[in-house]
């Protein structure tokens, strides 16, 4: 804690002396209008149609491409023999553990009671799910023949056919698909109490409705607030084993096959710190831009940033040390084909790409992360969340293609290069992402009202406080 | 019209014909004039202006479901033909018959036994009882398959572009021909005469028209062989090599394992592979070779020199005279002595073969060797020629173009030969061929010469049409057709016809008459043998007495010391251009280079550096002022000062849509005074060029260097002479695993694993490469051991309470003492499994879908190393790590012993290859199966599906013939007998370097081969138990070389 500054810093929770998770001067009414007049503004700022119309476009390019693979088939991609799987499970990989970041926050930090969570854990959660949908469509087209992909579900069928349980990519389907239902299920109900708000708020008979239909008929009852905590906990207790196990089970793709560089038995507390690493590097590539252009420093404050940067201060640790320890066994383990592929891996033909992930991933973000003159300093936290992101991409395309292109027999070498199809789909991807966020911020509430209320002094009852009554003045 | 002119147009016409009045019966002008137009019942109108009704729609429809019924049935030949051993009373649906033939190739007949389905070819195989192929094929004769069914094949006889009929041909030519006065302006240009009733058909064309004449050329011909024949014996003689006899065998440039262009390649690989085991008791051959470029059959040596081939003839010529010339280095030197020592201690026991391509001095200096270590009569033979009229191609061939140039040609006609694309340069073929009044060309596509010629004629191919011919022991084989002829061809037996007698006789009437004079006994019972057998018999040559005299009239040459030589060889793949619009034959790897779709100039890393080329350059060769822009590969173990490039490429859409620009045209440069090498060449450096060579491995300088501490780019920092990373890395896995003799009497355990003092360097566990176990009382490196954590799940020892036998596991070996390389069992994956071919780009990529692979790997120094051949499919793993991942079941295991692959069930992740070890599972990543082209879909082998796009395929084993046999022996109520089961790929080896059966049998070949010290698996250490398992080669070094 922060207590080297200055005393009188308006951040500074003066009771407590610790950094304050909002800044002083709200209260019930502020906060309330602040967010939901993000969503029932009826000046949607014109920057906001340009991203649209922009992030549509790059997403549209996702359209291309899919219909374009539909028609051709996977070879239009760079994959090929030895190297079977590319981008597409590259890109996959990394949404996926993009999203870690959203149910970290939602869940884990919840049952820790990390009240400062309150303030991101709604779009850390959107972005989970956003996340999720970009990661899910790889895995479906991905494959030789996409229009079957529903056999790896266990659907009755009259061919008495199931999917084979050995497979790491039949516990992929139920991994990532428990893992969307959750999240979805856990930031719809999270949302229930503002919509509620919102409903009440609302002038426009649509919105009323709308946001009518999606409250669930809330009342803010006593009962329904015990409900709705109740289920909350519990939602929360459900994920916080799926922070883990999803990108476990992700991990067990590779760590399950043969081939030296993916045997691995490091690789689930390797991957789910890798997972958290980049969510919160997405968090915050989110968050700055954010907090900026609606003004929402005062509630995404600096210690949001400082406490996620240290979030990724250790998560980074561990991937530096899964890093260390693949090295170390591959010598320690004095095995031909592990000391091979280590070599291979850092001076064979595509070794640029794991200098770079060093670079990226362990030699940057692990320098600078450790001052926190850097760690508030908003600038170079957007720029270093971008790093990260790269870093972490770099670390799958190591995984998958460096492990691959030079296996057991040489006589099988090959190399791996990415088509522009390959490109299109990926950058299509952001586009999706953008746009959905763009969408998730203009027509829901980005920051949950409900709970920044709940953190506010005023819900401190104290000895010569604020009464019940003008609390609930406020409220209205 | 009357009706004795209808009999006239009918005359000769065979097979069944439907017409529809009596003009498209007799195929007038008038009729073809109707039919060109498109709605020929409107005759007049243009356009189909009444509504058609119901009824009329259905007439309409019902005509082109019979049209195309017309173009989709086939029929067997109207002659009577006799199956082989099964004998259906009538066809049998899903029952495929066997019919004998022989492919006739210039270097001689390959007795051929072809797979019919519903009476279609759909696989070409060996002759297993003839002694010339023992059931083996090489790569072109089973590619002939694929020619066949080539859907760019002429369809029509062409009168100036025009549609035009074979009678139509038959009268004009008649008629011209009688005009000429005795036949003077009348030539005939022919490929080499392979038919002896060709031979005799024309004795007779000649005697009725004296002044006509007859030549044949070939690009690559026998040329030096028949003019030192010539020289040693008067005649033209063919020497017959019996390497089942030698001890010692020295190759001149002969690359005698390298495909038919060397003659007798099947009996020749068969009896050095037989003589290449290493069993108790008998005694392995050694193979020596001097080779002007890197060959299977240098590279199967056990000593090899590569030399410029002006130095051969030198080297030839020094040998007679038993003195090393002094251009040699030391060690060449050595190598000379100690070799020449060696023939000569084996004397009677060892034999000299001369390349056909080689001069006719080398030819020469081995029949004066042969004779001096008293070969003649012991190892090798000398006969009649195969070829029934054996001449000196070139000389006739540059004369004819002198009369043609002197106008002295009135007709030529061209009979299957392709001169206007492979004539040399230097002889201008083509403009003389313009000045010709009338040519006319057969031949089975519309190419270079056909499309400038006055008449092309459709030519039937050898498994449609008739003939005969010798193979290299020289019996006479029938060339029996299976079908029809697709597009109704004809053969040049029928061409030479029309000017004889019986003008509309077929090339079987031409064939039966001229069996005549040959078949001994009762003709009828003869002749039915003889298509029966595939062979007449007792028609081998028998050897000529005496010995060759000393020719002198060939002084060999000086080796040339300016500028670069330049060889032209015929392409491994491709020979001389006549297979290039053969998908799979293009797309077949070349070996040692492992090029596909392409052809460069081949040359060492040293003229490489001298030339400052890089792989991924052009350079341009220039000849006598003529010039070619070729890719540059380096080829390990080439000659310095020696650019190889092969012929049979660049050629033009005439070719068909396979061919059409691919490589470079080598005969662009390639002169008639130096067919097989020309010195005082220069090559330079196209600057800035760059081309992306079609290797199907890694490209060959990504392999350079040797393990980490070496640079690869640096080949100076390479101390050892390790170039090949590959090839390094190949050993330090124990992939490869050979021995010498010495050593493997030293150490008969030599390929095992852990045991002391073995050669293998074992991967994967301790530093000291050895088993973690090793040394523990009671471990014994055989003996299977849990590996696993988990217990085996399947025991393959269930036993069958009837018979109490134990249930079929079906097994691999493959002997690495014998496999040389030579490819043959991939093109026979290809047709047995329907294995699409993929194109330039996909192959490029990696994405050649051969199931069947030849792993090449280069040991030692670059400039003269070994190579190692090993055939890699589906090791059908019994702890497959493929069927573990694969989320829906597509790939599971059989219970005894196969990992099968479900196509329907396939979804196509790809995650199954991702955990083979071997990488031999192949993936259609795009719609690579030719599911439009008609003609394709006749050669597809029914028992095999042809799989879609997303799909993973991979070695089955030839499932399908297991199951045929398994059914089979049901039927029968017996046990599958060994050797009853026999895949594609074993079928085809000419060395019986694979052998396949139940290894549960322990009297099985297989189980045997297995049972054996030197049977190791390959990556046997990551306990996945590949039920394929190869046996370590053993060279037979002379340990003065070593």
């Amino acid at each position: 804690m922060a207590t080297k500054q200055p005393i009188n810093d308006p951040m500074i929770d003066p009771r407590t002396g610790e950094y304050a998770v909002i800044a002083p001067g709200h209260n019930f009414k502020s906060v309330t209008q602040k967010i939901a007049g993000l969503v029932l503004t009826g000046n949607t700022p014109l920057a906001w149609f340009g991203g649209l119309v922009f992030a549509g476009g790059i997403a549209s390019l996702v359209v291309v491409a899919l219909t374009w693979l539909v028609l051709k088939g996977v070879g239009i991609w760079g994959v090929t023999m030895p190297g079977a799987w590319g981008f597409a499970i590259i890109n996959f990989v990394w949404w996926i553990g993009i999203g870690h970041a959203g149910t970290l926050i939602s869940a884990i930090l919840l049952l820790f009671k990390q009240t400062w969570r309150n303030s991101i854990n709604r779009f850390a959660e959107a972005m989970t799910i956003f996340a999720v949908v970009c990661a899910g469509m790889f895995p479906l087209i991905h494959v030789g023949r996409p229009w079957l992909g529903y056999w790896l579900f266990p659907y009755p069928n009259t061919m008495n056919v199931w999917p084979q349980w050995r497979s790491p990519l039949a516990w992929d389907v139920f991994a990532v698909s428990t893992y969307a239902t959750i999240s979805i299920v856990f930031w719809y109900i999270g949302m229930i109490p503002d919509f509620g708000t919102l409903r009440d708020r609302a002038t426009l008979p649509l919105a009323r409705y709308f946001y009518g239909m999606l409250s669930l008929g809330w009342r803010g009852s006593t009962r329904h607030w015990i409900r709705y905590e109740t289920a909350s906990l519990l939602l929360a207790g459900l994920s916080t084993p799926l922070v883990l196990s999803v990108h476990t089970v992700i991990s067990f793709d590779f760590a399950v096959a043969a081939l030296a560089g993916w045997h691995t038995t490091i690789f689930p507390p390797y991957f789910v710190a890798g997972a958290v690493y980049s969510g919160f590097a997405m968090v915050l590539t989110l968050a700055i831009p954010i907090r900026k252009w609606y003004h929402m420093e005062d509630l995404v404050t600096e210690r949001h940033l400082d406490n996620m940067a240290k979030v990724m201060l250790a998560t980074g640790s561990i991937v530096a040390y899964g890093y260390g320890m693949e090295v170390f066994m591959s010598w320690y383990s004095a095995s031909h084909w592990e000391f091979f592929m280590m070599w291979n891996r850092m001076f064979g033909p595509l070794g640029w790409g794991y200098w770079m992930l060093i670079l990226t991933n362990i030699a940057i973000p692990l320098t600078t992360l450790w001052s926190r003159k850097l760690r508030v300093n908003v600038t170079w936290l957007f720029i270093l969340s971008i790093i990260v992101n790269i870093g972490m991409w770099f670390e799958r395309f190591v995984i998958v293609v460096t492990s691959l292109y030079r296996d057991y027999l040489p006589s099988s070498w090959g190399t791996y290069r990415a088509t522009k199809w390959d490109y299109m789909l990926f950058i299509g991807t952001w586009g999706l992402f953008t746009c959905l966020f763009l969408l998730f911020v203009r027509f829901l509430p980005i920051i949950p009202m409900s709970e920044i209320r709940m953190m506010l002094p005023q819900t401190k009852i104290t000895r010569g406080g604020p009464t019940a009554e003008t609390v609930s003045e406020e409220m209205s | 019209m009357t009706l004795a002119e209808v009999q006239a147009r009918l005359d000769g016409k065979t097979g069944r014909r439907f017409w529809k009045n009596l003009d498209e019966l007799a195929a007038t002008p008038e009729f073809h004039d109707l039919m060109q137009e498109e709605f020929p019942r409107q005759h007049g109108a243009g356009e189909w202006v009444d509504p058609v009704s119901r009824r009329g729609f259905l007439k309409v429809m019902g005509a082109s479901f019979a049209l195309a019924g017309l173009a989709g049935c086939t029929k067997q030949p109207d002659e009577p033909i006799y199956p082989y051993v099964k004998q259906p009373e009538d066809l049998v649906l899903g029952k495929a018959m066997y019919f004998a033939s022989a492919y006739p190739f210039s270097t001689g007949a390959i007795p051929v036994l072809v797979k019919s389905e519903s009476f279609r070819p759909i696989k070409v195989n060996g002759n297993p009882e003839h002694p010339a192929s023992g059931g083996a094929a090489d790569t072109f004769t089973q590619s002939t398959l694929l020619d066949l069914y080539d859907p760019d094949r002429s369809q029509h006889v062409l009168f100036r572009g025009q549609t035009s009929s074979f009678s139509q041909f038959q009268d004009a030519f008649l008629e011209a021909v009688t005009a000429l006065p005795g036949g003077q302006g009348l030539y005939f240009l022919s490929e080499t005469v392979t038919s002896p009733t060709l031979a005799a058909q024309w004795k007779q064309v000649q005697a009725k028209y004296p002044q006509a004449k007859f030549v044949q050329w070939e690009p690559v011909n026998q040329d030096s062989s028949r003019a030192a024949s010539k020289a040693a014996f008067g005649t033209y003689t063919d020497a017959r090599y019996k390497l089942e006899d030698a001890d010692i065998i020295l190759a001149l440039d002969a690359d005698f394992l390298g495909g038919i262009n060397q003659p007798g390649f099947l009996p020749l690989t068969a009896a050095w592979g037989e003589r290449h085991m290493y069993e108790e008791g008998k005694k392995m051959n050694r193979l020596y070779a001097v080779e002007s470029m890197p060959t299977t059959t240098g590279m199967r040596a056990e000593h090899r020199l590569g030399l410029r081939p002006s130095q051969i003839e030198g080297f030839a010529d020094a040998l007679v005279y038993g003195i090393a010339p002094s251009w040699l280095n030391e060690d060449q030197k050595k190598f000379f002595n100690v070799m020449l020592a060696d023939l000569k201690k084996n004397s009677g026991r060892c034999v000299v073969i001369p390349g056909e391509q080689s001069p006719a001095s080398v030819h020469a200096a081995a029949y004066a060797l042969n004779t001096l270590l008293g070969a003649v009569g012991k190892t090798v033979v000398y006969t009649e020629t195969v070829n029934p009229m054996p001449t000196e191609q070139t000389p006739e061939f540059k004369a004819l173009i002198g009369d043609m140039k002197a106008g002295k040609v009135q007709w030529l006609v061209v009979l299957g030969a392709n001169p206007v694309y492979s004539a040399p340069v230097d002889l201008g073929f083509a403009e003389a061929f313009n000045k010709i009044p009338v040519t006319v060309h057969l031949g089975s596509h519309v190419d270079e010469t056909g499309s400038i010629s006055t008449w092309h004629l459709n030519r039937a191919h050898y498994l449609e049409s008739w003939s005969d011919a010798r193979a290299y022991d020289g019996t006479l084989s029938i060339v029996q057709p299976m079908i029809d002829p697709l597009y109704g061809g004809k053969s040049s037996h029928e061409v030479l016809q029309t000017l004889l007698a019986d003008p509309k006789a077929s090339s079987y009437d031409v064939v039966v008459a001229s069996a005549k004079t040959y078949m001994k006994g009762d003709f009828a019972t003869s002749w039915r043998k003889a298509l029966h057998d595939g062979w007449v018999a007792d028609t081998a040559f028998a050897p000529k007495a005496g010995v060759p005299a000393r020719v002198t009239a060939f002084p060999a040459g000086k080796p040339s010391t300016s500028g670069i030589e330049i060889a032209f060889r015929p392409d491994p793949t491709l020979y001389d251009g006549r297979f290039a619009n053969i998908g799979w034959l293009q797309e077949l790897p070349k070996p040692i280079t492992n090029l596909s779709w392409d052809n460069a100039a081949l040359m060492s890393i040293n003229t490489m550096a001298q030339l400052k080329a890089e792989e991924t350059n052009f350079i341009e060769i220039e000849l006598n002022g003529r010039k070619v822009k070729a890719p540059v590969l380096m080829a390990p173990g080439h000659p310095d000062g020696v650019i190889t490039i092969h012929l049979g490429f660049g050629r033009g859409v005439e070719a068909g849509r396979v061919a059409a620009d691919v490589g470079f045209n080598a005969y662009s440069i390639r002169t008639s005074d130096a067919l097989s090498v020309a010195s005082g060449g220069s090559a330079k450096v196209i600057d800035g060029s760059y081309y992306d060579l079609c290797v199907t491995k890694v490209h060959n300088t990504e392999h350079r260097g040797a393990f980490a501490q070496h640079d690869l780019e640096k080949p100076e920092y390479d101390t050892q002479g390790t170039f090949s990373m590959a090839g390094h890395e190949a050993m330090e896995r124990s992939i490869i695993r050979y021995a010498t003799v010495e050593e493997a009497e030293k150490n008969p355990k030599f390929a095992e694993e852990g045991a002391s003092g073995t050669l293998v360097n074992k991967v994967g566990y301790g530093p000291q490469g050895e088993d973690p176990r090793h040394g523990d009382p009671g471990w014994d490196s055989k003996k299977e051991v849990d590996l696993s954590f988990f217990p085996e799940a399947w025991k393959y020892d269930k036993v069958d309470p009837s018979s109490l036998k134990l249930q079929n596991a079906w097994g691999m070996s493959i002997d690495m003492n014998s496999c040389f390389g030579c490819n043959a069992c991939v093109i026979s994956c290809y047709a047995e499994n329907n294995i699409p071919v993929v194109g330039r780009e996909q192959v490029k990529v990696g994405r050649n879908m051969q199931w069947l692979r030849i792993d090449t790997y280069f040991e030692g120094d670059l400039n003269a190393p070994k190579a190692h051949f090993q055939p890699m499919a589906c090791q059908h793993c019994e702890n497959a790590g493929c069927e573990q991942v694969c989320p829906v079941g597509a790939t599971v295991h059989s219970p005894e012993g196969l990992n099968l692959m479900v196509y329907n069930r396939c979804v196509g992740t790809r995650y199954c290859s991702n955990n083979c070890p071997y990488k031999v599972r192949r993936f259609n990543f795009l719609l690579y199966s030719d599911y439009d082209t008609e003609s394709l879909k006749f050669m597809r082998n029914p028992d095999v599906s042809v799989r879609s796009r997303g799909v993973m395929e991979k070695c089955t084993y030839c499932v399908q013939r297991i199951m045929s046999a398994k059914i089979t022996a049901d039927k029968e109520n017996r046990e599958i007998r060994d050797g009853e089961i026999v895949t594609a790929c074993q079928e085809a080896c000419p060395t019986g370097s694979i052998s396949f059966g139940n290894i549960n049998d322990k009297n099985s070949k297989v189980a045997k081969r297995k049972a054996a010290e030197r049977d190791y698996s390959v990556l046997g250490d990551l306990n996945y138990r590949p039920r394929t398992t190869y046996t370590a080669g053993v060279i037979n070094p002379n340990p003065e070389l070593a």
